[in-house]
C-alpha cells in the first residue's frame, strides 16, 4: 500500500466533547490502534476512549526525585558539617540532625518538583518543534473550541479511502482532513 | 420546592452562557488585541515611575553603603527584613490558591489562580531584593550557596539564615515552574491566535509544541496535581523557615514555639488581602465580572477572616505566655510592646489587624467590593506593622539596657520599600499585557455539561 | 427499610458498656490501692478520649462552614460524637478529686517554696482552675447540644429550611474560633501545668491538631463499617474515602510539623526553663517514645496514606485509621505521663484500665446517640449537589 506513507494520517473534527468521546470509542471499537485525540481542555475518560493503557510513570518519577533530593540534602549537610569542615556551633553536635531537617525538606521538594516538571515534559516528548497535525489549517482551533481525532497511517488497518469513509461516517463529524507530513 | 436562599446555594463560579469559544475569546483578546484600557497605562505608569525610585535608591545604597538606611547597632535588620517577610508572606496566597484549593477541589480558584501565582513570583522577586541589598556587597551572594571553594569553607547549616536561602530559592524555582506548566496550554492558544510573526514565534517557542493530545493531557493533569501536592507543604515550610530566622535564637519576643504556624497564617492573611487588592481593580478594569464573581470575593473574604483569627490567636498566646512564663526578659519585652515605647504601634496593629477585619463577619461587607477593598488595604498595612513590631521591638530592647538603641527609618528606607512596590506593579502590569490573566483551559473545564455544544464562532 | 430510619447499635452499645464497666470496676479497685496512680492514669485516658467529642465538634463546625461531600457522609458520626460532651464533663470529676495529687501548684506548701509558682498563682489556683474548667464544659455542652438539636430539626419534613441551616452555619462560624481557644486553654490547664515551670506557646495547637486527627481516624473506621449496609451503602463512594484519607494525610503532616517545630525551637535555644521538658522525656525508657512516634505516627502513616489505592479501599484505610488511633494514645501518653515520673519510664496496669473504662463508657453513649437518629442528614440544601458532584470525581 503505497498511500500509507504519503500522509501522516487522517483527521476528523468535532464540535463538542461528547461527539469526540463517541467518535473515539467508535474508532477504537472498529479496531484502530494508532489513534490520538486533541482537545482544548482535559477531558475525563478520553484516554480510555482512545484505548490508551499506559502506566502512570509520573508519580514514580516524582517519588524518585524526592527521594534523591532528601538523601542528597541530608548528606550534603552531614558531610560538610561533620566531616569536611567540623565546627562547634554553641556546643551542638556535629551531626545536628534537627537543624538539618529544613534544608533536607527543601531539597526533597526541589528535586521532586524538577522530576514532576521535566518528567511530564519528557514522557510527553516535549518540547517538540514540529508535528504533522499542525499542517491542518483548522487544527489551530484545537486550542480554542474544536476537537480532533487522528488515525495515523502507520496503523495496520489504515487505508486512505476506507478510513476516510469511516471517519466521515462518524456521528456529527464536522470535516475530515488529510494530515500531510 | 421553595428556592433556597442565595447564602445556601452558592453563586456560580462562572456566569451562565459561556462556552469554550467565548471564554477563549474573552480572555485571550485582552492579550492579543494589543490595545489596553486607559487604566492599564495609568497603573503601569505609576508602577514604572516608582520602579525608578527603587533603581535610584539601590544605586545610592551600593555607592554609599548600607549606612544610608536607618539600620544600626543593635537594630541591624530594620526595614530590610520587615519588607522581606512582608513580601514573602504576600506571595504565599498565590501558592495557596493554586495548590491547596486545587487539592480541596475548590473550583472557584480557577479564575484567580493565574494572576495570584504571578503575584507570588513578583512578590518573591521583590522580597529577594532586600536580603541581597542588605548584604552590602550583593555580588558575593553566592557565598551562601554550598560549593567547593578555595577557602575550604562551607555554609553553617545550623543557622536558620542558611535554611532561608534554600527555602526561598526553592520556593521561587518551584513557583516559577508551577506557573509555567500551568501556562503551557494557554501559550498554545495564544500561538494559534497570533497574527504577527513575533507573537507566533515567541508564543510558539514558549508553548513547546503543545498540541492538546489526550495522552499529553493525562500526564499533564497527573503532574499538575502532584506539583500542587508538593507546593502545599513547600509554602508552609517557607514561612516556617522565615519564622525560624526569629524563633531559633533566644531573643525575647522571638523565641516562641507558636511562631511557625502563626507566621504561616499571617502570610496567608496578608496574601489574600493582596489578592483582593489586585482582583477588585483588575476585574473592574477588564470587565471580568463573569469570571471573577461575587462568590470569589466572598470566599477570599472568609479566608481572610479565618486566618486573621489565627493571627489574633497567636498574639494572645504570645502575650499570655510571656506573662505565664515568668521569664524576666519575656515579660519586659511584652511590657515594652503593650505599654512602653512601642505601644502606639502595638495598639494600631491590634486595631487594623484584629479589630477592623471583624467587619467581615457581616455578609453586607463581604458583598460590597468597595468595603472589601478597604479591609484588604487595612490588612496590608496591618501585616506590615506586625513585622515592624516583631523586628524592631526585640532588637532595640534586648537583655542589657546598656545595649538598647532606637531605630528610625530614613527616607532611603522608604524609597527602597516604595520602590519595590513599583517593581511589583510594573511586573504585574506587564504580565497582564503579555499573558492571559485567567487560566483559559481551566475555565473551559468549568463550562456546565462539559463542552462547547453551541460551537461558538469559527472565524 | 426506610433510609430515614435510625440504625440501632444495641449489641455494640452493650459490649462497650460491659468493657467500660468492667474496666471501671478494676480501676476503682486500683483507686483504693493507689489513688495517686489512679488519678494519673485517669488523666491520660481522659485527655485521650476527650479528643473524640471535641475533635468532632471542631470538624462539624468546619464542615458546616465549608461544605464538601466528605462531611455529609460522616456528619452524623461527628454530631453524635460531639453530642457526648455532657458525659465527658461527668468523667472529668476524678480529675477534680485528684487535683492535689496531680498538680504541684495546687499544693500550698509547694507554692510557698517556689517563687515562680507564686508569680503564676493568679492563674494557677484551685478555684480559678475549676471555674475555667466549668466554663470550658459549659461552652462545649452548649454549642454541641445546639448543633445536634438543630441538625435534628433540619431532618424534619421534606423541605430545606434555609433559616435553620443558616442558623447552624452562624453557630459553627462562631464555634470554630471558640473551639480553638477553649481547647488550647483547656489543654494548657490540664496538661501543660503538670510541669508548671515549663511553657510552650504552640502547646494548645498541638492538641487541636491531634484532636482533628483522632476524629478523622475514628470517623473513617465507623464509615468503613457503616458503608457496608443501608442506608449508607449506596451513598458512600470511594471518593469520600479518598477525601478522608487525604485529610488524614494532611493532619498527619500537620501533627509532625507542629511537634517538630516545637522540638527544633526548644532544642536550638537550649534554655534551662524549656529544655527540661524534653530532658524528662529522653531518659529512663522515655527516650524510645520519640523515635517510635517519628517512625510510626509520622513516617509510616505518611507513606501508607500517600498511595491512592489505599485511600480508596475502605478496608485498607480503616486499618491505617486503627493504627493512627493507637499511636494517638502513645503520643498523649508521652506528652502527659512523663510529668509524673520524669526520666523514668513507668507503665502501671491502671494506665490500661482507666483509658478502657473511659473509652467503653464513651463508646456506649456514642452508639446510643448514633442509633437515635438517621445516619444521613436530610434537607440540607447543599447535600444533593455535594453527593452528586462526587460521582463525577470518583
Amino acid at each position: 500500500m503505497s498511500d500509507v506513507h504519503d500522509v501522516y494520517g487522517l483527521m476528523v473534527e468535532f464540535a463538542s466533547t461528547d461527539d469526540l468521546l463517541a467518535g473515539c470509542e467508535q474508532t477504537r471499537d472498529a479496531g484502530f490502534k494508532n489513534i490520538d485525540a486533541f482537545s482544548p481542555a482535559p477531558i475525563h475518560g478520553l484516554t480510555e476512549a482512545i484505548g490508551y493503557e499506559g502506566k502512570g510513570w509520573i508519580a514514580k518519577t516524582v517519588f524518585i526525585g524526592g527521594f534523591i533530593g532528601a538523601m542528597s540534602g541530608f548528606f550534603l549537610q552531614y558531610w560538610t558539617s561533620a566531616i569536611d569542615y567540623p565546627l562547634n556551633i554553641g556546643g551542638r553536635p556535629y551531626l545536628s540532625w534537627p537543624a538539618f531537617i529544613p534544608v533536607t525538606f527543601e531539597m526533597t521538594i526541589l528535586l521532586a518538583v524538577f522530576a514532576a516538571v521535566f518528567g511530564m515534559l519528557g514522557w510527553n516528548k516535549l518540547p517538540q518543534p514540529y508535528h504533522p497535525v499542525f499542517n491542518v489549517q483548522r487544527f489551530k482551533l484545537a486550542s480554542s473550541n474544536r476537537f480532533f481525532l487522528v488515525i495515523e497511517s502507520v496503523d495496520n488497518k489504515f487505508d486512505r479511502q476506507a478510513t476516510r469513509a469511516f471517519l466521515e461516517g462518524l456521528d456529527n463529524a464536522v470535516g475530515v482532513y488529510d494530515v500531510d507530513y | 420546592m421553595t428556592e433556597p436562599q442565595g447564602v445556601l446555594k452558592p453563586d456560580p463560579v462562572i456566569e451562565p452562557g459561556h462556552d469554550y469559544g467565548s471564554i477563549t475569546e474573552k480572555i485571550a483578546s485582552i492579550v492579543d488585541t494589543g490595545r489596553q484600557p486607559k487604566f492599564w497605562w495609568v497603573g503601569f505608569g505609576i508602577g514604572f515611575a516608582l520602579m525608578q525610585l527603587f533603581l535610584v535608591s539601590a544605586v545610592w545604597l551600593l555607592w554609599e553603603g548600607v549606612g544610608v538606611w536607618g539600620i544600626n547597632n543593635p537594630v541591624g535588620w530594620g526595614f530590610a527584613i520587615i519588607n522581606l517577610v512582608w513580601w514573602i508572606g504576600i506571595g504565599h496566597a498565590g501558592t495557596l490558591i493554586s495548590a491547596i484549593l486545587l487539592l480541596l477541589r475548590q473550583d472557584w480558584r480557577t479564575s484567580i489562580n493565574r494572576f495570584a501565582e504571578a503575584m507570588t513570583l513578583f512578590a518573591v522577586a521583590c522580597a529577594g531584593m532586600f536580603p541581597l541589598l542588605h548584604m552590602g556587597r550583593p555580588w558575593f551572594f553566592y557565598w551562601l550557596i554550598p560549593y567547593p571553594n578555595t577557602f575550604g569553607m562551607w555554609p553553617q547549616f545550623r543557622s536558620p539564615l542558611v535554611w532561608d536561602v534554600f527555602a526561598i530559592s526553592t520556593y521561587a524555582t518551584a513557583s516559577a515552574l508551577f506557573w509555567f506548566i500551568g501556562l503551557i496550554p494557554d501559550l498554545a492558544t495564544l500561538r494559534d491566535r497570533a497574527t504577527n510573526r513575533t507573537g507566533k514565534f515567541v508564543y510558539g517557542l514558549l508553548s513547546m509544541g503543545w498540541r492538546g493530545s489526550a495522552v499529553h493531557w493525562y500526564r499533564y493533569e497527573v503532574a499538575y496535581l502532584l506539583l500542587a501536592g508538593l507546593a502545599t507543604p513547600l509554602v508552609v515550610s517557607v514561612h516556617t523557615v522565615v519564622s525560624f530566622d526569629f524563633a531559633i535564637g533566644i531573643i525575647p519576643g522571638w523565641h516562641a514555639t507558636i511562631f511557625p504556624p502563626y507566621f504561616v497564617a499571617g502570610a496567608i492573611y496578608a496574601g489574600f488581602a493582596m489578592v483582593l487588592t489586585l482582583a477588585i481593580p483588575i476585574r473592574w478594569m477588564y470587565g471580568l465580572h463573569d469570571f471573577i464573581t461575587a462568590r470569589h470575593l466572598r470566599n477570599m473574604a472568609k479566608v481572610m477572616l479565618a486566618t486573621g483569627l489565627i493571627v489574633a490567636y497567636g498574639y494572645s498566646m504570645e502575650a499570655f505566655m510571656a506573662w505565664y512564663s515568668g521569664a524576666t526578659y519575656e515579660t519586659a519585652m511584652i511590657e515594652h510592646r503593650l505599654f512602653g515605647s512601642f505601644a502606639h504601634i502595638f495598639w494600631a496593629l491590634i486595631a487594623v489587624n484584629v479589630v477592623i477585619p471583624q467587619v467581615l463577619w457581616f455578609p453586607q461587607v463581604r458583598r460590597s467590593t468597595a468595603a472589601l477593598f478597604c479591609v484588604a488595604m487595612v490588612v496590608n498595612v496591618g501585616m506590615w506593622l506586625e513585622r515592624y513590631l516583631i523586628v524592631v521591638t526585640s532588637l532595640s530592647k534586648d537583655f542589657l539596657p546598656s545595649s538598647w538603641g532606637e531605630y528610625a527609618a530614613t527616607r532611603w528606607d522608604w524609597a527602597t520599600y516604595i520602590g519595590t512596590i513599583g517593581l511589583f506593579l510594573t511586573l504585574m502590569f506587564l504580565f497582564l499585557r503579555v499573558l492571559p490573566l485567567i487560566s483559559i483551559f481551566e475555565m473551559r473545564t468549568l463550562v456546565p455539561g462539559g463542552a462547547g455544544k453551541k460551537g461558538g464562532d469559527d472565524e | 427499610m426506610n433510609a430515614a430510619d435510625p440504625v440501632r447499635f444495641g449489641a455494640l452499645k452493650q459490649r462497650a458498656l460491659l468493657v467500660g464497666l468492667a474496666a471501671l470496676a478494676l480501676s476503682l479497685v486500683g483507686w483504693f490501692l493507689d489513688p495517686q496512680q489512679f488519678y494519673q492514669s485517669w488523666l491520660v485516658g481522659f485527655l485521650y478520649w476527650i479528643a473524640f467529642p471535641l475533635g468532632a465538634f471542631g470538624f462539624v463546625c468546619l464542615h458546616n462552614m465549608t461544605g464538601g461531600a466528605w462531611g455529609f457522609v460522616i456528619r452524623r458520626i461527628l454530631e453524635s460524637a460531639a453530642g457526648t460532651t455532657p458525659l465527658m464533663a461527668l468523667l472529668f470529676l476524678p480529675v477534680v478529686l485528684g487535683l492535689h495529687d496531680l498538680y504541684e501548684w495546687a499544693d500550698e506548701a509547694h507554692v510557698a517554696a517556689d517563687a515562680l509558682l507564686q508569680h503564676k498563682a493568679p492563674f494557677l489556683n484551685v478555684p480559678f482552675f475549676l471555674t475555667r474548667a466549668a466554663i470550658y464544659f459549659a461552652i462545649w455542652i452548649l454549642f454541641t447540644q445546639l448543633i445536634v438539636r438543630w441538625s435534628g430539626q433540619q431532618d424534619e419534613g421534606n423541605e430545606p429550611r434555609p433559616n435553620l441551616t443558616r442558623r447552624i452555619q452562624l453557630l459553627s462560624g462562631a464555634g470554630l474560633p471558640i473551639y480553638a481557644m477553649t481547647v488550647s486553654f483547656a489543654t494548657i490547664d490540664w496538661g501543660m501545668t503538670l510541669e508548671p515551670h515549663w511553657f510552650s506557646t504552640i502547646y494548645g495547637m498541638l492538641f487541636v491538631v491531634g484532636q482533628g486527627l483522632t476524629t478523622l481516624a475514628f470517623s473513617i473506621i465507623l464509615l468503613s463499617k457503616l458503608s457496608e449496609r443501608e442506608p449508607l451503602a449506596g451513598v458512600v463512594k470511594t471518593g469520600h474515602f479518598h477525601d478522608l484519607g487525604n485529610l488524614s494525610l494532611a493532619f498527619v503532616m500537620l501533627w509532625a510539623y507542629m511537634s517538630f517545630s516545637q522540638y527544633l525551637i526548644i532544642w536550638s535555644g537550649n534554655l534551662p526553663e524549656e529544655i527540661s521538658w524534653y530532658l524528662n522525656r529522653s531518659a529512663g525508657g522515655w527516650e524510645f517514645f520519640a523515635p517510635v512516634l517519628i517512625a510510626f505516627h509520622f513516617a509510616l502513616s505518611f507513606l501508607l496514606l500517600l498511595a491512592r489505592r489505599r485511600k480508596q479501599a475502605p478496608s485498607a484505610l480503616m486499618r491505617i485509621a486503627v493504627w493512627i488511633l493507637v499511636l494517638r494514645f502513645v503520643d498523649i501518653f508521652w506528652l502527659i505521663a512523663p510529668a509524673f515520673s520524669p526520666g523514668e519510664f513507668q507503665l502501671h496496669w491502671m494506665d490500661i484500665t482507666a483509658p478502657l473504662a473511659i473509652g467503653g463508657l464513651w463508646l456506649a453513649f456514642f452508639f446510643h446517640r448514633l442509633g437515635s437518629w438517621p445516619l444521613l442528614p436530610a434537607n440540607d440544601p447543599r447535600i444533593d449537589e455535594a453527593l452528586k458532584a462526587h460521582e463525577v470525581h470518583a
